[in-house]
C-alpha cells in the first residue's frame, strides 16, 4: 500500500501545526494537506496547504481532488476568544462540522476519520464518577453551548461512521491541554497575577501534555478505533496544588459570588473563563484513559503532576 | 506550649513579614522558636502551602489524613470509647467490600471505621468510602472528605477503587439509614437494590459486613422538617434535642459508647463475574449481608450495654 495521504482542518492552529510537521516528517505520509484560514505556526516544508474557511460548501469541491484517506479535525473552537461570539464558536463548530462532512461524503479514498474533540463533553459535576469512561457522556445533562457543541459534532460523526462502514471514526475526548508555547484557558489562568478560585472547593483537574497531545493524535492516525477515546495523562491534581506549582496564588471567592466577581473582572478588560471553564474550576473532573492505552496503544509520557511541573519550570524561564 | 514561645514565634513571624519575606519563609523562620514537634507540625503546613505534597488520582492526601488524625483520634478514644471486635478478620491486602450499616445523619461512622482499622489491625491501611453525593456540593466538606479517602457515592467509583485493590467501604442503606427517625435506631433499611453485592460479584471482593452500634444515638433524630430541606437541598433536615435549638452547637455528636464488629469476610470470587448479573444470587447474598448485620447488632448492643456511660 502507498503512504497514507492525510488531511488536516485547523492547521493554523497550535496542535494542527505540529501535527502537520510531525506527519511531514514521516516517510509512511504520502502527502499533508492542510485546511485553514490561517497560516500554520510553525514552517511547513512539504504540507499543501489550502487556504478556505470550513464553514464555506466551497470545501466539497476542494477536498476530494487531495485524495485523502485520513482526515484529522482539529477545526474545533474551544473559548470565543477575543472579538469572537458565542454564536461565531457555534457556527465554527457546528455549522463546520456538516460543510466538513458534506465534502467526506465527496470523497471515496476516506477511510479513517480523526476527531479532536473534548472531554468537555462529560461537564464538570460534582455528582460525577470520578473517572469518566468513554460510554458516560451522557450521565448528566448538557449544561454549557460549548458542551452542546461537542455532542452535536459526535453526534453528526456517529451518524456518518454508521451509514460509511468502511470508515472508520475516532472521535478523541481531550481534557485541557498545558504545555510549552500553547496558549489555552488553562494556562492563560495559571499566569494571571492571582488564580480566581471557588472558596472551600479544591477540584480534581486533569490535564494533557502538548507532547503527548500530539502523539496520541498521531497514535490515533496510525492505529483508528471506532467510537470515542478519551485523550489526558493519567492522574490528576487538586486545583489549589496545581496553583501552587505554577507560583501563583489563589484568590478564594464565594461561589455565589463568582459569576458578578468574574463578570466585573470581564469589564474591566481582565480575562475572562468560559462556562465551561468556570465549572472545571468549581467541581474537576477525571477520565479513565486505559481505552487510549490498551486499544489506541498509546501511553502518555507525563502523569498530570509533572505536566504542571515541567510547564511551571519552563514558564519561570521564559519570564 | 507556653505563653512566652508563642509570643517569641509570633515575633520572629512578624520580623520576618517585616522584612520582606514571603508567608511560608516568615513562617519556618518564625518555628525556630518552637518546640520540636510542634516545629514538625508547622513544617508541614508550610510544605502544604507551598504546594509540596501529593495527592493520588482519587484526590486522596495521605498527609492531610495524618494531619487530621489526632482529632479523629480524640473522638474515638474519649468522645466515643469504641471497642473494636474482629479487625483482623478484614482482608491485609488485596481489595475489600466493607459493608455496613449507617446512621447518625454525618459519616462519622465511617471515620471511625477508618480509625478502628488504622488502629487495631495488624496492618494499618486506609480504607476508602463511598460518601452521600450531596457532601460534594458543600465547600470545604467537600474537600476535605475527598482528602481523608471519601468518593462520590457511585457504582464506577466503587468498581475502579476495588480493581485498584483498595479496601472499600459502602452503606448500602444511603441516605435512607442517616436520616431514619430515634425511634427505629438499629433497625436495618433495605439495601438499595443489592449493586454493592454486584459490585462485589463483578470485581471478585470479598464482602466484610461491618456492625457499627453507638453511631445511631449521636443525632436522635425525633422530627424532621422536609420543607427546610428541599429549601436548602439536602435530602432531609433533622430536629436533634440539640440542633436546630442550640445552632451550630447542635453538630457537635452526643459522646454514645461504641462497638464495631467486623464479621467474617463472605467471599465471592468463586461465583465469578457472571454472578453479577444473576438477580437472584444478588439479592440472596444481599439479604444475607443484612441479615448477619443485624444479627451483629442487636448482640453488640447487648455487649455494650447502656448508651451513654
Amino acid at each position: 500500500m502507498a503512504g497514507r495521504r492525510v488531511l488536516i482542518t485547523g492547521v493554523g492552529s497550535h496542535v494542527g501545526s505540529l501535527l502537520a510537521q510531525r506527519l511531514e516528517r514521516d516517510p509512511e505520509v504520502e502527502h499533508v494537506a492542510g485546511l485553514d484560514t490561517r497560516r500554520p505556526k510553525v514552517a511547513l516544508e512539504r504540507t499543501e496547504l489550502i487556504e478556505a474557511d470550513t464553514r464555506d460548501p466551497e470545501i466539497a469541491r476542494l477536498i476530494p481532488p487531495t485524495g485523502a484517506d485520513t482526515l484529522v479535525h482539529e477545526q474545533i473552537v474551544r473559548q470565543p476568544g477575543p472579538g469572537m461570539s458565542s454564536r461565531a464558536m457555534h457556527d465554527v463548530n457546528v455549522i463546520g462540522t456538516l460543510q466538513l462532512l458534506a465534502a467526506c461524503e465527496r470523497t471515496p479514498t476516506l477511510r479513517t476519520i480523526v476527531v479532536r474533540g473534548s472531554a468537555g463533553v462529560y461537564g464538570a459535576e460534582p455528582h460525577a464518577p470520578q473517572f469518566f469512561k468513554e460510554e458516560m457522556a451522557r450521565l448528566f445533562p448538557l449544561r454549557t453551548r460549548f458542551q452542546r457543541d461537542v455532542a452535536e459534532i459526535e453526534n453528526y460523526f456517529d451518524t456518518y461512521a454508521r451509514r460509511h462502514s468502511a470508515v472508520s471514526c475516532t472521535m478523541l475526548r481531550y481534557q485541557p491541554a498545558i504545555g510549552r508555547g500553547l496558549r489555552t484557558q488553562m494556562t492563560r489562568y495559571l499566569s494571571q497575577p492571582v488564580c480566581p478560585a471557588f472558596m472551600g472547593f479544591d477540584p480534581r483537574i486533569q490535564l494533557v501534555d502538548i507532547d503527548d497531545a500530539l502523539e496520541a493524535l498521531v497514535a490515533a492516525v496510525w492505529n483508528p478505533v471506532r467510537g470515542a477515546v478519551n485523550v489526558a495523562c493519567p492522574g490528576t491534581i487538586g486545583l489549589a496544588r496545581m496553583i501552587r506549582l505554577a507560583g501563583k496564588r489563589a484568590l478564594p471567592i464565594a461561589a455565589p459570588l463568582f459569576g458578578a466577581v468574574t463578570s466585573t473582572g470581564r469589564r474591566l478588560g481582565l480575562d475572562t473563563q468560559s462556562d465551561d471553564f468556570e465549572r472545571l474550576l468549581h467541581y474537576g473532573r477525571g477520565v479513565d484513559t486505559r481505552r487510549l492505552t490498551e486499544e489506541v496503544g498509546y501511553t502518555p509520557r507525563r502523569t498530570t503532576s509533572e505536566a504542571v511541573e515541567s510547564w511551571a519550570e519552563e514558564a519561570k524561564a521564559a519570564a | 506550649m507556653n505563653t512566652a514561645t508563642a509570643i517569641d514565634f509570633m515575633r520572629r513571624l512578624r520580623a520576618g513579614l517585616d522584612s520582606g519575606l514571603e508567608l511560608p519563609e516568615a513562617l519556618t523562620r518564625g518555628a525556630t522558636a518552637l518546640p520540636r514537634d510542634a516545629r514538625e507540625t508547622l513544617n508541614r503546613i508550610v510544605d502544604r502551602l507551598e504546594g509540596d505534597y501529593s495527592e493520588d488520582e482519587w484526590g486522596f492526601d495521605e498527609d492531610f489524613a495524618e494531619l487530621v488524625e489526632p482529632f479523629f483520634a480524640f473522638l474515638y478514644e474519649s468522645w466515643w470509647r469504641v471497642q473494636v471486635v474482629g479487625a483482623e478478620r478484614v482482608p491485609g491486602h488485596g481489595r475489600g467490600l466493607l459493608t455496613s450499616n449507617h446512621a447518625g445523619i454525618l459519616p462519622w461512622d465511617a471515620t471511625m471505621i477508618s480509625m478502628a482499622l488504622l488502629r487495631e489491625h495488624p496492618l494499618p491501611r486506609y480504607p476508602r468510602f463511598l460518601v452521600l453525593n450531596w457532601a460534594f456540593d458543600l465547600p470545604w466538606i467537600s474537600s476535605a472528605m475527598r482528602k481523608v479517602g471519601g468518593v462520590v457515592a457511585s457504582p464506577f467509583n466503587a468498581m475502579r477503587l476495588l480493581e485498584q485493590d483498595h479496601l472499600v467501604a459502602v452503606f448500602p442503606e444511603g441516605v435512607k439509614g442517616t436520616g431514619k427517625p430515634y425511634s427505629e435506631r438499629y433497625r436495618l433499611q433495605r439495601f438499595g437494590r443489592g449493586g454493592f453485592v454486584e459490585i462485589a460479584l463483578r470485581t471478585g471482593s470479598p464482602i466484610v459486613p461491618v456492625a457499627v452500634v453507638g453511631s445511631e444515638e449521636i443525632y436522635p433524630k425525633l422530627a424532621d422538617l422536609p420543607a427546610v430541606a428541599r429549601l436548602i437541598g439536602s435530602p432531609y433536615f433533622p430536629v436533634t434535642p440539640t440542633f436546630p435549638l442550640l445552632g451550630p452547637l447542635g453538630i457537635v455528636p452526643l459522646p454514645s459508647k461504641w462497638r464495631i464488629e467486623f464479621l467474617e469476610p463472605i467471599e465471592t470470587a468463586s461465583y465469578g463475574p457472571e454472578g453479577a448479573d444473576d438477580r437472584a444470587l444478588v439479592l440472596e447474598l444481599s439479604e444475607r449481608v443484612r441479615d448477619q448485620i443485624q444479627q451483629a447488632l442487636y448482640a453488640n448492643l447487648v455487649a455494650r450495654g447502656p448508651a451513654f456511660i
